[in-house]
């Protein structure tokens, strides 16, 4: 039965060929849609998780601070869960690596007899604990410490990271599931109109002895072959565009060669449309009645 | 109910109405194996309802119908399509398919069987050949005239060996020499053993023949006789 409903099923793409195109863009369209949103929620993630890595706490030491206080508190971070390591930075050091960070601007330090930059200590933390709420906790918890004159941890641009984070995550679920509940509805509309136009031969069908599987398994087969059609024009469409568009843009905008690329998540396209496309199909179809 | 074994088809007090308008009313009836049968009356008597209960296209609002052993009152929906395959059915409006060659006209009775595609080719040639259109097999339905398009139906119906072969006015647009062709077609797959019923208002198809005739008439059955 099923090498026969294969048949059908093409005779019927080739038929309708128009409306089937149509759909197909269409889906392609909206997977389209799903992909970029995909990619850029995929890089924002990628870039955001690199960043807990990078990320430090600094602790400036109120001035002539003695050695074994400084000892007793480097300890103390140490012995905390969520540290990972702890850095002395002298007010000397502090003032070298801001010359070298500005050093073509030095105009900002004529004038300057002495240093005042204060002592500190650089913490950084186990990439686990790099969330907006342990950071606070843990800086609260060094400002208690003797010693410790002030912290500094970024906390406006941690919390911005999270929200943007979460921002893009929210947005793509809900962007994802419309376009999705779209492109169904695509594949619906595509095998209604072409089960209305086939009613009579269905019909027919019927009469001879057919068996519910045997009229509607062309049909979910065409709604399957739409929706994989349409993944399959998204990945070339994505791939033509990451590989040849961006990357010759890269030339131009070297920031643009640091965007990943989810292979895995855009080879499955035409596997993720030919889900959709059933579905749409066996909506369609709904119940057969005798 | 039991059914004897050598009845094929059994009518017990059935009706059917559409939107209060009685169809058919009490038909009793019986038909045995191997059988030619002939159902007349006139137009709106209730010879397609009758036909349509039979290949449960329609249910009996009452009364009970048994068809080759299967108990259509109570006939699973799922198990429609197993009792349809046991019956070959020429309909009065055709139903060829229009987009689709004679071969795969008659092919399709076969492939909704799942049967297998060299088992269909033999047979549909075989069933194409017996109604004389073998050579038609590539045209369309378009290309032929009412008569061969009425010949593909009957090679439709028959290719499967159905137990029962219904048949729906199947001379009602044919010239008298077309119809006695299509009449001799039923008469060499009749003598096969397979149970033929022939729903016709035209007498000249039943007359003389001393086959079983039921008569309708405003949806009643108004006599059981011979032809």
């Amino acid at each position: 039965m099923a090498p026969y409903a294969f048949r059908l099923a093409l005779q019927s793409l080739i038929r309708e060929k128009w409306i089937n195109l149509l759909s197909i863009l269409t889906i392609a369209s909206g997977l389209l849609v799903i992909s970029v949103t995909l990619f850029a929620a995929y890089n924002i993630d990628a870039a955001t998780r690199r960043l807990p890595e990078k990320f430090s706490m600094i602790l400036y030491l109120e001035d002539n601070t003695p050695q074994d206080r400084l000892e007793s508190i480097m300890t103390a971070l140490r012995k905390k869960r969520a540290v990972s390591s702890v850095r002395f930075i002298s007010k000397d050091e502090a003032i070298k690596e801001l010359r070298g960070l500005l050093k073509n601007s030095n105009y900002v330090f004529e004038g300057l007899d002495e240093n005042p930059l204060p002592d500190s200590i650089e913490v950084k933390l186990k990439k686990e604990a790099v969330t907006a709420e342990a950071v606070k906790k843990i800086s609260e918890e060094a400002q208690t410490i003797k010693g410790i004159k002030e912290v500094d941890y970024g906390e406006k641009f941690l919390a911005a990271i999270h929200s943007v984070r979460s921002g893009v995550t929210t947005i793509g679920i809900v962007l994802i599931a419309i376009i999705s509940a779209g492109i169904i509805f695509v594949c619906y509309s595509t095998v209604k109109i072409l089960f209305y136009r086939r009613s009579d031969e269905i019909e027919t069908f019927k009469l001879l002895g057919a068996t519910k599987t045997f009229i509607r398994l062309p049909f979910l087969i065409e709604g399957g072959i739409i929706g994989a059609s349409g993944g399959l024009a998204t990945l070339l469409g994505v791939m033509m565009f990451y590989y040849i568009v961006i990357a010759r843009l890269s030339a131009a905008i070297p920031l643009l060669s640091t965007l990943l690329f989810p292979r895995t998540v855009f080879l499955s396209l035409p596997l993720i449309g030919l889900f959709l496309g059933i579905t749409g199909a066996a909506i369609a179809i709904g119940r057969l009645r005798y | 109910m039991t059914v004897d074994s050598s009845i094929m088809i059994s009518f017990s007090t059935a009706s059917k109405e559409y939107d209060n308008q009685t169809a058919l009313r009490d038909i009793t009836f019986m038909v045995e194996k191997g059988e030619m049968v002939f159902i007349t009356g006139p137009s709106g008597s209730g010879k397609t309802t009758l036909l349509k209960l039979i290949y449960s296209a329609e249910r009996p609002d009452s009364g009970h119908i048994s068809v080759a052993g299967w108990d259509i009152n109570n006939l699973k929906e799922s198990t429609i399509p197993l009792l349809r395959r046991h019956i070959g059915v020429v309909f009065q409006d055709f139903r060829l398919l229009a987009n689709r060659n004679i071969f795969d006209n008659v092919a399709m009775a076969l492939r909704i069987r799942g049967a297998a595609e060299r088992e269909i080719k033999t047979k549909v040639y075989e069933s194409l050949k017996s109604v004389g259109l073998r050579h038609k097999s590539d045209s369309y339905p378009r290309n032929l005239s009412g008569g061969e398009q009425q010949r593909v139906v009957i090679a439709r119906a028959t290719v499967a060996e159905p137990n029962l072969l219904l048949a729906d006015e199947p001379t009602g647009n044919l010239d008298a020499d077309t119809a006695e062709g299509v009449m001799r077609i039923f008469k060499n797959i009749n003598a096969k053993g397979t149970t033929i019923m022939i729903a016709t208002h035209n007498k000249e198809l039943y007359r003389n023949t001393g086959k079983k005739v039921i008569r309708l008439d405003s949806g009643n059955l108004v006599d059981v006789g011979k032809g």
